[in-house]
């Protein structure tokens, strides 16, 4: 297993919540991910060509671009996602060294930088295909914050909100959920809400491979299995960001403990596939299982702040830059105590 | 940090106070940097100011009788310096609000940063020949003016499609670069945006300089 | 009784494609025409040659005494004549006297039963002077005076541990000797407790030794020797001799004064220089490799041409790229066959032209599986790289003193950087020592 065969893996991670994407929102994602991803071989042949010779087959920058692409919102200009990967590949990684020497992970600069630099392109979202119901274009999480905002009923579930705000759900969503409900849940006396299967499944507007959380674990799977990433950043972020918007999710928007809608966070935004791909990048999380472990909590502690107290309607990204900050500190704190360990052997 | 950019900041200055020396030099930059015609501005209450500050202190230092001697103590030196500063960026400051009403506007709180940055510039004694020492900020306050105006030059019109300048007769002062004007790269207006804006032209100058000097950076 | 217990931390399990000879009894190889016999196969001063060349040598003669305490003797592994004194070249790179022996005359004792001599009523000086004479040195790859390491005010030894782990993969000798000669070795730890009165006495075999167990606790209990079996798990590099202490005794690997652990191999020659009155002049090593086509354990004169015995063993020349003396984790590339075996080889591995292959090596992108694997708890990336930019004295303090270069860490790194290497490469410089931690030639 060596590091090039480690990041070919890592995209073909990607593959599964890539494919989807493709899938639901046709060929302008086609058109964003060549793009993106061209951007960031080019750019990094232009560096490193002249140098070290030919990097491209370390699969680091193909795993950039395809990431950049798939944080992407549909029907963005291409030359938004030109630009993130650029910055990632030039500013973020081949500035302060090249592989391995980057401080902070380039496929979320990249991100941030389009965040910050393009906000209203960066919300250029498309109704998946099959949906033609006005405001199907519009993610279920930013469709929240708008719904909360306009008239937030006290007591009820995101996805219940959604529904009471008309948000156009599928067909095939009704029955589904309408037959879970009536032959699984009805005698526990139990039901799902509406729109629990267009979430689930991924159908709904979003960015182009975030939207189907279970491709995306599927992928990450394949990772875990072969120890190209390790599962304690991934489990404590998304435990740790779950815990926290099941007690405290609720109370900005007044429906008070313990009433967050966990599960429709988890299922919404870019959550998953940051804590997944981006933030267990090797080069920017600490070196030791226990630092992993410990960064999980803080990014799920961010991100958790992040979504529900900040202007942003998806703190991943952002939250995963602050924890790159963060690592180094993780590191050197392991290593100290390592030391005094040593140093009291040695007396 | 080195010649250009934000400022030289003097390893003396430094070891005095560095962490908010720094933040109050790097503010400036940061803010005031964001469309051209403040960096002008800001350049120029730098240059002036300092010109100033480096002429009266020579002069000051001339009357004393001991030039670079230390008849005045360290600390009476640095206050000294900073007295004089703070007098002529007051009466920049009180000069722009009446020639450039707008600019000063624009500056807001930032003009009295100017102080500071020449905390950064310098506070060396100056020669003793109020000439030599004039000429001398002048060298240093370029350098600030054109490292300022660059950054600026780049976060306006990668960050907002425009160049701003000063009206004169018909042109109104803006610059427009319409390819950019739509959707310019707003992140480089921030000050995130400045601080990389910065970065980049520090780095370049430290690689020209080790350049030239055969180093490598 | 017996019980498991496993290395306290990290180690690697290399797939053992190469045969591994454990099912292979030992084979006496044949008899080298002409041996080439080093005076420096040990940790210490060369040994002073006491023949010229012309002289007639005995097998077993003492044709090398030892220079000073920290030396060892050298015996003539056959017998025959002195034909010439040079300087050769050992794998390590050190230089020094050896004698070549050209093969001739009668064996004076080999193939004629030896008889056991008395030795329970000596005391330690006088076991260790046994010792001493015979030339014994750690045979598990250390190549220390044994004689030095057993000299000791009794009651200061907790833990006596008999290692019966072959401390390298594909190595088998280890596991060899205890299968045929587990009497011996018992009375060689005998010897050992006589001149040490452990505390605890513990014999660790691996757990590929495991089926051995009740034969060997057979032995012990039949000896009246107080010691315990206890099996260890298989992973490299759990035979190095702070970590079966460490096992044992339940905490992570140091230094440890307190204990002392010898190789089956030593202890067998301990039996034989002490019983027997016979001196070091053979030892058993394994030749292997893909391209070995009869991998054995063999029992070889100290002197045999290695070449000569890799030629026995079926190598074929045409595929072999490389050939390894010691094991493929801490072995020593040679580049010529007509090195001599001695007392610290603990086997020959010959590689093909794939295996040899060096990978490239790529930028290290802090995946920490160097720290990971390493059994000593170190930081290997940091340790590279504070090496690398020149600082050895920050590393020292971080650590790196106890780097033993088991190369676990270069074996896990997915970058393919030369982690073990460069630490020793660091770990020596900042120790100014010469050989820290024994030869594996």
């Amino acid at each position: 297993m060596s590091s090039a065969r480690m990041a070919w893996l890592a995209s073909l991670g990607l593959l599964p919540a890539a494919a989807w994407g493709l899938l639901l929102f046709g060929p302008p994602a086609a058109a964003v991910l060549v793009v993106s991803i061209a951007a960031a071989a080019a750019c990094e042949l232009a560096v490193t060509l002249p140098r070290h010779g030919y990097t491209l087959s370390d699969g680091s920058a193909f795993f950039t671009g395809a990431l950049v692409a798939l944080m992407m919102p549909p029907a963005v200009p291409l030359y938004v996602p030109a630009v993130a990967s650029a910055f990632g590949i030039l500013v973020v990684k081949q500035t302060f060294g090249g592989l391995g020497r980057n401080w902070m992970n380039p496929a979320m600069g990249g991100v941030v930088f389009s965040f910050l630099s393009w906000p209203g392109l960066m919300s250029r979202w498309a109704a998946p295909l099959g949906s033609a119901a006005a405001g199907a274009e519009v993610p279920p999480l930013e469709a929240l914050r708008a719904a909360l905002a306009a008239s937030g009923p006290r007591d009820v579930t995101p996805l219940g909100v959604l529904g009471r705000a008309g948000y156009p759900f599928s067909p095939m969503d009704a029955s589904a959920v309408g037959w879970v409900n009536s032959h699984v849940l009805a005698p526990l006396g139990a039901a799902l809400p509406q729109g629990s299967f267009d979430i689930l499944v991924g159908h709904v507007a979003g960015s182009i491979g975030a939207t189907c959380v279970p491709l995306v674990v599927a992928g990450a799977a394949l990772l875990l299995a072969r120890g190209v990433i390790r599962w304690h950043l991934p489990v404590f972020y998304l435990g740790t960001f779950a815990l926290l918007s099941l007690v405290f999710g609720g109370l900005g928007t007044g429906q008070g403990w313990f009433a967050g809608g966990p599960g429709f966070h988890l299922l919404s935004g870019n959550l998953v596939l940051a804590a997944f791909f981006a933030a267990p990048d090797p080069v920017t999380s600490p070196l030791t299982d226990t630092g992993r472990l410990a960064l999980g909590i803080i990014l799920g502690v961010l991100t958790f702040l992040l979504r529900f107290f900040g202007s942003l309607a998806d703190g991943a990204a952002a939250a995963i830059l602050l924890g790159n900050c963060i690592s180094p500190l993780l590191d050197r704190w392991l290593e100290r105590r390592k030391s005094r360990v040593m140093e009291r052997e040695a007396a | 940090m080195t010649d250009a950019g934000s400022g030289p900041i003097r390893p003396a200055a430094m070891r005095e106070a560095p962490a908010v020396l720094l933040l109050l030099g790097f503010l400036p930059s940061v803010v005031v940097a964001v469309r051209v015609v403040d960096a002008l501005w800001m350049a120029a209450g730098v240059l002036l100011v300092s010109i100033g500050s480096a002429v009266a202190r020579s002069l000051l230092d001339w009357s004393s009788g001991s030039p670079g001697a230390s008849t005045v103590g360290q600390t009476a030196r640095w206050l000294r310096a900073l007295v004089v500063s703070s007098l002529l960026t007051a009466a920049f400051e009180a000069a722009l609000l009446a020639v450039a009403p707008a600019a000063s506007a624009a500056l807001g709180i930032y003009a009295p940063l100017v102080a500071v940055n020449l905390l950064a510039v310098g506070t060396d004694a100056a020669s003793p020949r109020p000439l030599r020492a004039a000429l001398g900020a002048l060298h240093k306050g370029a350098w600030y003016a054109a490292g300022l105006v660059v950054v600026a030059f780049a976060r306006e019109v990668l960050g907002a499609g425009t160049i701003t300048l000063f009206p004169a007769g018909g042109f109104g002062g803006t610059i427009v670069v319409s390819a950019l004007l739509d959707q310019p790269v707003r992140a480089l207006g921030l000050a995130g945006g400045g601080l990389l804006c910065m970065g980049y032209l520090a780095a370049a100058v430290r690689a020209v300089s080790a350049r030239k000097t055969g180093r490598s950076t | 009784m017996t019980d498991t217990t496993k290395l306290p931390k990290g180690g690697v399990n290399p797939p053992t494609e190469l045969p591994g000879p454990r099912d292979h009894a030992i084979v006496n190889a044949a008899l080298p025409n002409r041996a080439i016999i080093p005076m420096l196969q040990h940790v210490g001063r060369p040994a002073i040659c006491t023949v010229k060349r012309g002289d007639t040598v005995s097998e077993g003669m003492l044709i090398g005494r030892a220079d000073g305490p920290q030396s060892a003797n050298v015996h003539a592994s056959v017998p025959g004549v002195v034909a010439a004194i040079t300087e050769i070249m050992l794998a390590s790179g050190e230089r020094c006297e050896a004698v070549h022996i050209d093969l001739g005359g009668s064996f004076q004792t080999s193939g004629k039963p030896r008889t056991a001599r008395p030795w329970k009523s000596l005391g330690a000086p006088e076991l260790l002077e046994r010792i001493r004479a015979a030339g014994v040195v750690g045979l598990g790859g250390g190549a220390f005076p044994t004689h030095l390491k057993l000299a000791r005010t009794p009651g200061t030894c907790t833990l006596l541990a008999a290692n019966g782990l072959d401390c390298e993969p594909s190595l088998g000798a280890d596991d060899a000797l205890l299968r045929e000669k587990a009497p011996e070795i018992v009375e060689g730890i005998h010897i050992c407790q006589a001149l040490l009165s452990p505390g605890r006495t513990v014999l660790a075999v691996s757990e590929c030794s495991a089926d051995l167990v009740p034969e060997l606790e057979r032995v012990i209990r039949d000896a009246g020797v107080p010691a315990q079996v206890v099996v260890l798990p298989a992973r490299y590099p759990q035979g190095h001799e702070q970590l079966v202490v460490a096992a044992l005794e339940g905490r992570p690997p140091r230094r440890d004064p307190s204990s002392v652990a010898v190789n089956v191999a030593t202890l067998h020659a301990m039996f034989e220089a002490v019983v027997l009155g016979r001196p070091l002049i053979d030892r058993v090593l394994t030749v292997t490799g893909t391209t070995v086509a009869r991998p054995h354990n063999l029992k070889a004169r100290l002197g045999t041409r290695v070449g000569d015995l890799l030629e026995e063993c079926g190598m074929d020349p045409a595929r072999t790229a490389k050939v390894v003396l010691g094991g493929p984790m801490r072995g020593v590339t040679v580049d010529s066959l007509d090195l001599p075996v001695t007392k610290a080889t603990l086997g020959i591995v010959a590689f093909s032209r794939d295996e040899a292959k060096a990978p490239r090596e790529t930028a290290c992108i802090r995946c920490g599986s160097c720290i990971e694997v390493c059994p000593w708890d170190l930081n290997p990336t940091r340790l590279y790289k504070l090496i690398r930019m020149g600082d050895d004295s920050q590393a020292a303090v971080e650590g790196l003193g106890r780097c033993t270069e088991c190369g676990c860490c270069s074996y896990a790194c997915p970058s393919r950087i030369p982690l073990s290497a460069v630490l020793g490469d660091g770990r020596r410089r900042a120790s100014a020592l010469g050989n820290g931690g024994g030869r594996n030639v």
